[in-house]
């Protein structure tokens, strides 16, 4: 994990992301296969028959497109191209992959990264670029076990320029793309279900050089956590080698997650034996440069704007305004949320914009994380929330009856303010029904009557807790007290 | 002589049908019966010395698929019975070449390496040829993935033999499709044409082949050769026909990117529209052969056979005496460059689509044990392919090899923009010659011996000069029989159209079928026929 | 690689690419058939000869497909419906070795790194 501060590791990222299509790339069997027996669901076309061809899915174009219009790509190419990328693999049924090569989707743009630091990082993009994924080895002692489900699945592969330079600020790459990929719903991007997987290329150089050293190729990294021990580990071994005055050499290797150790793979062809040719079996994708354009304009604000804007418009906590904007629905409630309780208190943004916040860190997140939910989910609307927080607010119920209101409200899927009123939840605050329950406390605790009449003061604390639970929760803790002292001054001593 | 429902074109066959005067049945009982007096045994793996049986039979069968055939046919007939509509192929029996893909058949495309794949799918031009009610009556044999102009690189042995003369090949890679027709084994049979593969065995076996425009037919189950240059197409015994299968088998395809959003016309309704008022051209370059010599590389010019050029001249004479307009000189000089960029294109393009055959998931695996996956691969492919299948996979791993790849493979396919651009000029309606059509020999020379070529790739290759500048350029391009030679042996003449002009070839073939009606070799009957 | 050599017309297959390219193709094969591929390869790299000498303008466009494809001709990308193929199983048989669902191949052993 120590690298000698005399290297600096060099680090680009090539991410393959599944398109959130229902059906495969170039075919109609269904794209997600999770959970489904092995080659089950396969066609003549994602099974390498002899005979069959592609047809180009226009979802997974259109998604492509999306993403690439998000990163800020230019260009976005009006002509691009599908080549065939040729080498023998069990789990590659026609013996090439088709994938986009010398004219790509499209080429440059960046992610913009935000580091626990506080600091920013602009992660250049090279290119962006459609293909189809092959299928799945499961490997035993002396065979290998092909499953086809996984072939045809319609893949976006992202290169990074080589721009990362710790395995820390490579996880932080990954979890705001999976980020952006789920706000766009352009990809679930479940590391889990290989709908979001990375190639790392790792080089080490003396830190402070520009030199681009021989660089490894880390395959088969499907978690954030083996992301960043594959590089972790690739980086020490290639200190180690570069102090033993050993050269590293270009390998392909293999992450092998159980046994957290890396393998070299058999010297596969090199790029050069690949021979890439357009593939005849497909016509040049052609874009619409004003679709490309009405994409553009349609995109939904992304989430580091969003951040940015909630802090300058809400003089949102920094802190606040990232875990909100961490997932696109949560956003949104929350925009909503705030913009709702703004209706309702009659004040502009500002004042609203925290309080929300809190509500949702503190007590929403938890219902979300219990049930496994996303704010979309919620039974609660963002409108019943405000309204929870300003009947907190103008003191109409108390803050433990609010809380217990997200809960039913998200349960019952009834509007808050009905449920306030169908169960009578309003705070006590009326003189004689807080002295009713008071006088009944004093009347039943005699022992803490003489206690408190000896001079032991602080058995108040006792006496209000007894009538917030005589009423519920909704006696109104002020007045309460104010009633309890009068109420034990004037009575009659003890006998 | 007792008529033969076998010999009757597929329309006389579906009108009879329709009409109720025959029935599918009875023509597939008189083709299986024509299939078994003269096909002789069927190509097969095994080897086997030479038989002296193998030189008076056709061989053009690999699978016959007789319960499948007379399903189709009861179908037809209870079609009929219910006052249905059978479709304008109605009981035509059909043969297919074995490089579709037929559900429940063996598609061997000719290859040990598929000897025992069965198709879990079926073509798209199959099916729209059967539900137009067409009789699949089997599939016939091919050169290797159809690469070859003999028909003699099948691993299925014997090979097919051309009716006509049982020692002259039937040419290839269709020649099994060719020769089946020829000899009354089937009416219609499905081909492909990647350099001349169907008009070539076409114009061997005295019979009609198109090749449609690129793109006008889905090429969705033909097993790949050379992608950007297959085509399907049928051939037939006559022009009729072939516009009747061109229109149950064309158009879009939602499995075929390629396969062109082009209205399909009715082919049929302006067949006989005659050629007054139509522009034919011919080019010098259509009878003067350029082609690279097999030793030096250097360029050699060589005329078409004499015998050719004569038959051809007459059919010319025959359509303007019809009322054509015949245009000569047009130039397609690029014509030359034609055969090698198609050893570049197709060997490129054949050598990816080959990847797939690994021994994995289908087809010939290595038996018995080896030391690892890739020395399966190894033994695999090493037992699975054949000899000229080989050596188009390495050739077109050379010419796409990363450091060759512009020198050859973009090379070529900018020379193909050229010999494009000679058809673009001569079909122009605002250019200089205004052709409707060309016309000329479909191949240098009347089928030659069996043996005589085989082997020499580049010599080989030479039965398709004039044939594949047409695959190049992606242009219809039709053969149809004109005379045969003082031996005896059918010779072709070719027509080739602007995209998707199938329709003005079919006229112009037509008018020639009718000029020449009462023409004493239209009487002639191939040798296996006889007696 | 090597741009001076990229230019010449190569006239004759080396040996040792000719080796590359049998183990790039998994192609077993016998002395014999390796002697008639390499001397058929080489014919046709001579036939092909011809194809460098063509002077082409700058602009001479590639064709790819013979025919153009100009927007109205094109067909429409498929639309993202899913459908199942009725016969995954038929495909399943035809693997020369199974097990359960699962079609096998022999390793390729990699190598560890310490």
């Amino acid at each position: 994990m120590t690298l000698k501060a005399v290297h600096e590791a060099v680090i680009g990222l090539e991410t393959h992301i599944q398109l959130a299509t229902e059906s495969k790339i170039f075919c109609p069997c269904k794209a997600d296969s999770w959970g489904d027996p092995p080659n089950t669901n396969i066609c003549p076309v994602c099974s390498g028959q002899p005979g069959v061809l592609p047809v180009l899915n226009g979802k997974a174009v259109e998604l492509a497109v999306i993403l690439a219009a998000a990163i800020r790509a230019d260009p976005i190419q009006t002509e691009s191209y599908f080549a065939r990328k040729n080498y023998f693999y069990p789990d590659l049924p026609k013996g090439y992959q088709i994938s986009q090569y010398d004219e790509p989707l499209a080429r440059g743009g960046a992610l913009e990264i935000s580091l626990p630091d506080g600091s920013m990082r602009r992660v250049r993009i090279v290119k962006l670029h459609l293909e189809e994924d092959a299928g799945k080895t499961v490997r035993e002692a002396r065979r290998r076990l092909i499953d086809f489900n996984r072939c045809g699945v319609p893949l976006v592969e992202m290169v990074t320029a080589p721009d990362l330079r710790t395995a820390d600020e490579a996880t932080h790459y990954l979890l705001r793309l999976r980020q952006l990929l789920r706000w766009l719903g352009v990809s679930e991007a479940d590391m889990e279900k290989g709908q979001l997987r990375c190639d790392a290329n790792v080089s080490i150089r003396p830190a402070g050089t520009e030199t681009l050293n021989p660089k490894t190729e880390i395959k088969n990294v499907n978690s954030i956590d083996s992301v960043r021990s594959a590089i972790e580990t690739e980086i020490e071994r290639q200190s180690r080698e570069v102090e033993a005055g050993r050269s590293i050499e270009a390998w392909t290797l293999d992450w092998d997650e159980e046994a957290s150790t890396l393998r070299k793979m058999r010297s596969k062809e090199t790029e050069a034996d690949y021979r890439y040719f357009r593939d005849p079996d497909l016509l040049s994708l052609r874009l619409d440069p004003a679709w490309i354009a009405e994409i553009r304009s349609g995109l939904p604000e992304l989430p580091l704007a969003r951040r940015a804007r909630w802090i300058e418009e809400l003089g949102l906590p920094a802190y606040d305004a990232g875990i909100l904007t961490e997932e696109r629905t949560l956003a949104d409630y929350y925009e909503a949320a705030v913009t709702a309780y703004a209706v309702r208190s009659s004040t502009r943004g500002s004042g609203g914009g925290k309080l929300i916040s809190n509500w949702i860190i503190n007590d929403l997140q938890r219902i979300l994380r219990e049930r496994g939910l996303t704010a979309g989910q919620l039974g609660l609307s963002p409108e019943g929330l405000a309204d929870i927080v300003h009947l907190v607010e103008t003191r109409a119920i108390t803050g433990s009856t609010g809380k217990d209101l997200l809960e039913k409200a998200h349960t019952s899927r009834r509007r808050p303010i009905e449920i306030v009123e169908a169960e009578g939840l309003g705070r006590v605050s009326d003189d004689g029904a807080l002295r009713e329950a008071a006088r009944l406390v004093i009347e039943n605790h005699p022992d803490q009557v003489a206690t408190y009449r000896n001079g032991k003061a602080t058995v108040l604390g006792w006496f209000v807790g007894q009538v917030m639970r005589q009423t519920g929760g909704k006696a109104d803790a002020q007045r309460t007290r104010q009633i309890l002292e009068e109420l034990l001054a004037e009575g009659p001593p003890p006998s | 002589m007792i008529e033969d429902l076998c010999d009757l074109s597929g329309h006389q066959i579906a009108e009879r049908i329709r009409r109720r005067e025959i029935s599918a049945t009875e023509v597939l009982d008189s083709t299986f019966a024509r299939i078994h007096r003269v096909d002789g045994r069927s190509g097969s793996l095994e080897d086997r010395p030479p038989d002296p049986d193998e030189a008076v039979h056709v061989h053009a069968f690999l699978e016959l698929t007789e319960e499948l055939a007379h399903r189709q046919a009861s179908q037809i007939d209870s079609a009929l019975a219910r006052g249905d509509d059978p479709g304008p192929l109605a009981g035509v029996p059909l043969a297919v070449k074995d490089i579709f893909c037929v559900q429940g058949t063996a598609s061997t495309a000719g290859s040990r390496i598929l000897a025992n794949y069965r198709a879990p799918y079926s073509a798209t031009s199959v099916e729209r040829l059967v539900s137009a009610g067409a009789l699949v009556v089997g599939k016939v044999n091919l050169d290797e993935f159809t690469f070859g102009s003999s028909n003699e690189s099948s691993a299925f042995r014997p090979t097919p033999r051309n009716p006509w003369e049982p020692s002259r090949v039937p040419g290839g890679s269709s020649g099994g499709s060719a020769a089946a027709v020829a000899a009354g084994e089937a009416v219609l049979s499905l081909g492909t044409d990647t350099s001349g593969s169907i008009r070539q065995p076409a114009a061997f076996c005295g019979v009609s082949g198109l090749k449609p425009t690129y793109g006008r037919v889905s090429r969705y189950g033909l097993i790949a050769f050379a992608s950007s240059l297959d085509c399907p197409g049928p051939i037939a015994r006559d022009v009729t026909d072939l516009a009747l299968a061109l229109g149950a088998m064309s158009g879009e395809d939602r499995r075929d990117a390629t396969a062109a959003a082009v209205p399909v016309p009715d082919y049929r309704a302006s067949l006989d529209q005659g050629v007054r008022g139509l522009r034919i051209g011919i080019s010098p370059d259509a009878f003067q052969l350029a082609y690279p010599d097999p030793t030096s590389g250097e360029v050699r010019t060589q005329g078409v056979d004499r015998e050719m050029e004569t038959a051809v001249r007459e059919a010319v004479q025959a359509l303007q005496a019809e009322g054509a307009e015949i245009v000569e000189g047009i130039p397609l000089s690029h014509a030359r460059y034609a055969i090698p960029a198609y050893f570049v294109i197709s060997r490129v393009e054949a050598a990816s689509n080959l990847h797939r055959y690994d021994g994995v998931k289908y087809g010939h695996r290595h038996v018995g044990p080896v030391s690892d996956l890739r020395s399966l691969y190894r033994t695999t492919r090493g037992e699975g392919f054949g000899t000229q299948v080989k050596l188009r996979i390495l050739m077109g791993m050379y010419v796409s090899a990363a450091q060759y790849e512009e020198q050859f493979y973009a090379q070529a396919l900018r020379v193909r923009s050229l010999i494009r651009r000679d058809f673009e000029a001569a079909f122009d309606p605002h250019g200089a010659y205004r052709v409707h059509a060309l016309l000329g020999p479909t191949t240098p020379t009347a089928a030659f011996p069996m043996n005589e070529l085989y082997g020499d790739s580049v010599l080989m290759q030479l039965a398709d000069l004039l044939t594949v500048p047409a695959n190049h350029a992606g242009i219809p391009g039709l053969s149809i029989p004109c005379g045969l030679s003082a031996e005896g042996l059918p010779l072709g003449l070719q027509l080739l159209g602007p995209d998707f002009e199938e329709g003005t070839l079919f006229r112009i073939g037509r008018a020639y079928e009718k000029a020449t009606e009462g023409e004493a070799w239209r009487a002639q009957r191939p040798k296996v026929l006889a007696g | 690689m090597d741009g001076q050599a990229g230019r010449q017309s190569p006239t004759e297959i080396p040996l040792e690419t000719f080796l590359h390219l049998v183990d790039l193709a998994a192609l077993e094969l016998t002395e014999d058939e390796a002697e008639y591929l390499r001397r058929e390869m080489n014919a046709q790299l001579r036939a092909i000869g011809d194809l460098q000498a063509i002077q082409l303008s700058a602009d001479t466009p590639i064709t790819s497909h013979g025919i153009p494809y100009p927007r109205a001709v094109r067909p429409a990308l498929r639309g993202d419906h899913a459908e199942t193929f009725p016969h995954a199983d038929e495909i399943l048989a035809q693997a020369p070795e199974s097990d359960g669902r699962y079609i096998v191949v022999p390793d390729q052993p990699g190598t560890d790194l310490e």
